[in-house]
C-alpha cells in the first residue's frame, strides 16, 4: 500500500465516531490544560492515562491503544494551543514555551489587539500543526525503514544519544541533569530483571518486584511537584486580563503574519525533531529569526503581529515533530513524548520501527487525527477564545486540591494500592525541592522509561559480542550516535566556557 | 544556586550511587552462560551517580559566596496541613472509600487554602466526590473503594 492509501485508511480510523469524541476531548482538556497555570502538558498527559484506560475498556486492545493515543496527542498539541491564551492575555505563559509570546502577544493586548492576537496564535498554530503532520507522513516510513535494521548496539547507541541530548539542553546544569538521568536510570533497575529473572534492589517488598510506576512517579514529580509549588509560593492569578474585542485579525495582519507563520512552522517542526530540543526552544529560536529578517527589526517586543505568529507556530509544529522520534524510532524526545510512550506501553504497543507494519492502523490512525484534531482547535478557539479566557479565572484555591484528588484518583484507578499513593506523594515533594534547585525532573522520567530497554538492548549486543563492550564502537553507526552524543553534551560546555549565553530547554 | 541544598543532595545521591554499587554485588553475575549478568547495568549506573554527586559535591565548595538573597517567605503552614490531608487521604482510602475521603479531603483543603464560604467548599466537594465515583464506576465501570462495611449501605 502507498503512503497516501495508509493515511486515507487512517482518516477512516480517525472518523469514527467514538475516535471524533476523543479528538475532541483531547483537544478541549489540552486548552484548558494550557490555558490554566499550574498544570502543563506533561502533567496533564500523565493525569488522563488512567482516565483514558478505563474510557476505551470496552474497545478490543488495538482500538483502545488509538483512542487512547489519540486522546493524549490531542492533549499535547492542545495545550500549545492553550498556552498562548494565557501569555496574551495575562502576560503569564500557560506553559513554558509560550513564554516568548508575551513579548509581543502582551503588548498587543494592551493596544487592544487582544483578539488580533489570539486569531492569529490560532490560524498559525493551525498551519503548524499541518506542516508537521505533513512532515510525519513523509518522514515515518523512511526513518523506520532505516530504524528497523538496527541492531541492539545500535539502539543501545541510539538511547544514549537521546538521553546525553536531554541532560545536555535540560535546565541550568548539566551535571545535575545528568545526576537526574542517572538516578532515573538506576530507579528502573528496581523489581525482577526481565532477562535473567533475578529480583534487584527488592528487599522482600512485594510492591518492589514490579518496579516502580513510571505513572506515578510522572504524576507526582510533574503534578503535585507544580501543586506544592504553587501552595508555598502562594501563587495566585490575580492578574489584569485584558479584554477582547474583535477575534478576526484584519487582512494587514494576515499579510504580516504569514511568512512569519510559515517559517515559524518548519523551523519548529525541525527543532522538534532533535532529541532535547523541544518547543521552547523552538519558539525561542523562531522569535530570534523573525527579528533578524525583519525590515525593522525596533517593532519587536512593542506588539508586532509577527512575533506572535512565528514563536506560536513554531512550538506547535514541534509538538508535532517530537511525534517522529517517538513513532518510528521509539524513543522519546522531550518529557511530554517520553509520558505518552510510558501509555503505549501501557497498552503493550511498541512504539519504534515495527510500529508501522504491526499496528498501521494505530499509527496513521494517530496521525490522522491529528489534521483532525488541528482543525477542531481552530474552530474551537477562534469563536470560543472568550470562554477558555474565563477558565483562567478559576480560583487557585479550588483548583489545587482538586488536581491532588484527580492525582490520588489516576494513580490509585491503574494501580489499585496504596504503596503508589505513597510514592506519588513523595516524589511530589522531592520533585518539588528538586526542580526549585535546578535539578530538572524529565531525565530523571525519561531515564525511568527508558532504562528497562537500555539495559535489554545492552545485555543483548554484549552477549552476541561475547562480553566485549568494544561492540559498541565496532559498529559504525553506533560509533556514529555515541560520538553525536558525546558532541551534544561537549558543544554546550565549550559554548559555555567560552562565555557564550545557551538556550536551555525548561520543558525537557 | 543554593548551595546547602546542593550539597546535601550531591551526598545523598553519593550514598544512592554507593549503596546500589555495592547491593549489585549481590545480584547473580552470569546469566545462561552470558557473561552479562543483571549486575553489571546497576553496578555502571550506580558508578556514574557516584562520580556525578562527588564532582557536584566538589563543586558546591567552589561555588562563590553570593550575597544572601532576600529570604522568600514559603507558607509552610497550608503546605503541611494540605501534605499531611493528603497523606491521611491516601493512606485510609481503601478503609473509609473514595467517597468520604474525597469529600474529607475536599473540605479541609478548600478551607486551608481560603476561609470562609463554607457552603460553596461543600457543594463543590459533594459534587466531585460523588460526582467522579458515579461516573468511574457506574458509567465507566472502573473500581474505586466504596462505601466503608460498616456503614451498612450495601
Amino acid at each position: 500500500m502507498s503512503t497516501v492509501e495508509y493515511l486515507l485508511n487512517g482518516l477512516g480510523t480517525a472518523m469514527q465516531w467514538h475516535n471524533i469524541a476523543f479528538v475532541f476531548m483531547g483537544v478541549l482538556i489540552g486548552t484548558v490544560v494550557g490555558v490554566l497555570p499550574g498544570i502543563g502538558p506533561m502533567s496533564g498527559v500523565a493525569l488522563l492515562i488512567p482516565i483514558t484506560a478505563t474510557m476505551t475498556a470496552g474497545l478490543g486492545p488495538e482500538e483502545s491503544a488509538t483512542s487512547s493515543i489519540i486522546l493524549l496527542a490531542g492533549v499535547y498539541y492542545g495545550a500549545m494551543y492553550g498556552g498562548s491564551t494565557t501569555s496574551i492575555l495575562l502576560n503569564t505563559p500557560g506553559e513554558s514555551s509560550s513564554v516568548v509570546t508575551t513579548l509581543d502577544g502582551y503588548q498587543m493586548a494592551k493596544q487592544g489587539r487582544a483578539g488580533a492576537a489570539l486569531a492569529i496564535a490560532a490560524i498559525g498554530s493551525f498551519v503548524a500543526g499541518l506542516v508537521s503532520m505533513i512532515g510525519l507522513v513523509f518522514l515515518a516510513k523512511p526513518l523506520s525503514a532505516i530504524a528497523i535494521r538496527f541492531g541492539p548496539a545500535e539502539y543501545f547507541s541510539l538511547m544514549v544519544l537521546g538521553l546525553f541530548a536531554i541532560s545536555g539542553l535540560a535546565g541550568k546544569s548539566m551535571l545535575k541533569a545528568l545526576i537526574m538521568t542517572v538516578t532515573g536510570l538506576l530507579l528502573a533497575t528496581i523489581g525482577i530483571d526481565s532477562v535473567s529473572g533475578v529480583a534487584r534492589f527488592t528487599y522482600g517488598i512485594p510492591q518492589l518486584y514490579q518496579g516502580l510506576e513510571f505513572l506515578t512517579v510522572a504524576v507526582g514529580m510533574f503534578a503535585l511537584g507544580e501543586v506544592f509549588k504553587t501552595i508555598l509560593h502562594r501563587e495566585g492569578n490575580d492578574g489584569e486580563l485584558a479584554k477582547i474585542n474583535r477575534v478576526t485579525p484584519t487582512k494587514q495582519d494576515l499579510k504580516d503574519s504569514a511568512g512569519a507563520i510559515g517559517r515559524g512552522s518548519v523551523l519548529g517542526f525541525f527543532i522538534g525533531l532533535l532529541p532535547g530540543a523541544g518547543a521552547i526552544l523552538a519558539s525561542f529560536f523562531s522569535y530570534i529569526v523573525e527579528k533578524k529578517i525583519s525590515k525593522n527589526p525596533g517593532k519587536f517586543g512593542k506588539g508586532a503581529i509577527e512575533g506572535v505568529a512565528a514563536p506560536e507556530s513554531a512550538n506547535n509544529a514541534a509538538a508535532g515533530g517530537a511525534m517522529i522520534p517517538l513513532l518510528t524510532l521509539g524513543i522519546p524526545s522531550s518529557g511530554t513524548t517520553a509520558i505518552m510512550m510510558g501509555a503505549f506501553i501501557m497498552y503493550n504497543v511498541q512504539p519504534g520501527p515495527l510500529l508501522f507494519t504491526d499496528h498501521p492502523q494505530l499509527a496513521w490512525g494517530v496521525i490522522a487525527s491529528m489534521f483532525v484534531g488541528n482543525l477542531m482547535l481552530l474552530v474551537l478557539n477562534m469563536p470560543l477564545v472568550r470562554l477558555f479566557a474565563k477558565v483562567i479565572e478559576t480560583p487557585t484555591k479550588y483548583l489545587i486540591p482538586l488536581i491532588i484528588l484527580f492525582s490520588v484518583f489516576g494513580v490509585y484507578a491503574v494501580q489499585y494500592s496504596v504503596f503508589d499513593l505513597m510514592l506519588m506523594l513523595g516524589c511530589g515533594v522531592a520533585g518539588y525541592y528538586l526542580s526549585k534547585n535546578d535539578f530538572p525532573l524529565a531525565p530523571l522520567v525519561l531515564g525511568l522509561i527508558l532504562g528497562p530497554m537500555m539495559e535489554n538492548n545492552m545485555r543483548r549486543a554484549l552477549t552476541i559480542s561475547n562480553g566485549d563492550f568494544a561492540i559498541f564502537l565496532q559498529k559504525p553507526v553506533s560509533l556514529l550516535f555515541l560520538i553525536i552524543g558525546a558532541l551534544w553534551l561537549v558543544i554546550p560546555l565549550v559554548l559555555k566556557l567560552r562565555g557564550k549565553k545557551v538556550l536551555i530547554n525548561e520543558e525537557a | 544556586m543554593n548551595r546547602t541544598f546542593d550539597r546535601y543532595a550531591g551526598i545523598v545521591f553519593l550514598a544512592a550511587g554507593a549503596a546500589f554499587m555495592l547491593e549489585s554485588k549481590n545480584i547473580s553475575s552470569s546469566a545462561y552462560g552470558s557473561s552479562i549478568g543483571a549486575n553489571i547495568f546497576p553496578f555502571v549506573l550506580g558508578l556514574l551517580l557516584s562520580l556525578l554527586s562527588l564532582r557536584l559535591v566538589y563543586g558546591t565548595f567552589r561555588y562563590k559566596r553570593q550575597e544572601e538573597k532576600k529570604k522568600e517567605s514559603l507558607d509552610y503552614k497550608r503546605f503541611g496541613i494540605i501534605l499531611a490531608a493528603a497523606v491521611l487521604y491516601a493512606f485510609f482510602l481503601e478503609e473509609i472509600g473514595f467517597v468520604i475521603g474525597t469529600f474529607l479531603f475536599l473540605m479541609i483543603g478548600f478551607q486551608t487554602m481560603q476561609r470562609g464560604r463554607i457552603w460553596v467548599s461543600l457543594l463543590i466537594s459533594a459534587v466531585f466526590s460523588f460526582g467522579v465515583y458515579y461516573l468511574f464506576v457506574h458509567v465507566l465501570d472502573g473500581s474505586l473503594p466504596g462505601f466503608p462495611a460498616w456503614l451498612g449501605l450495601t
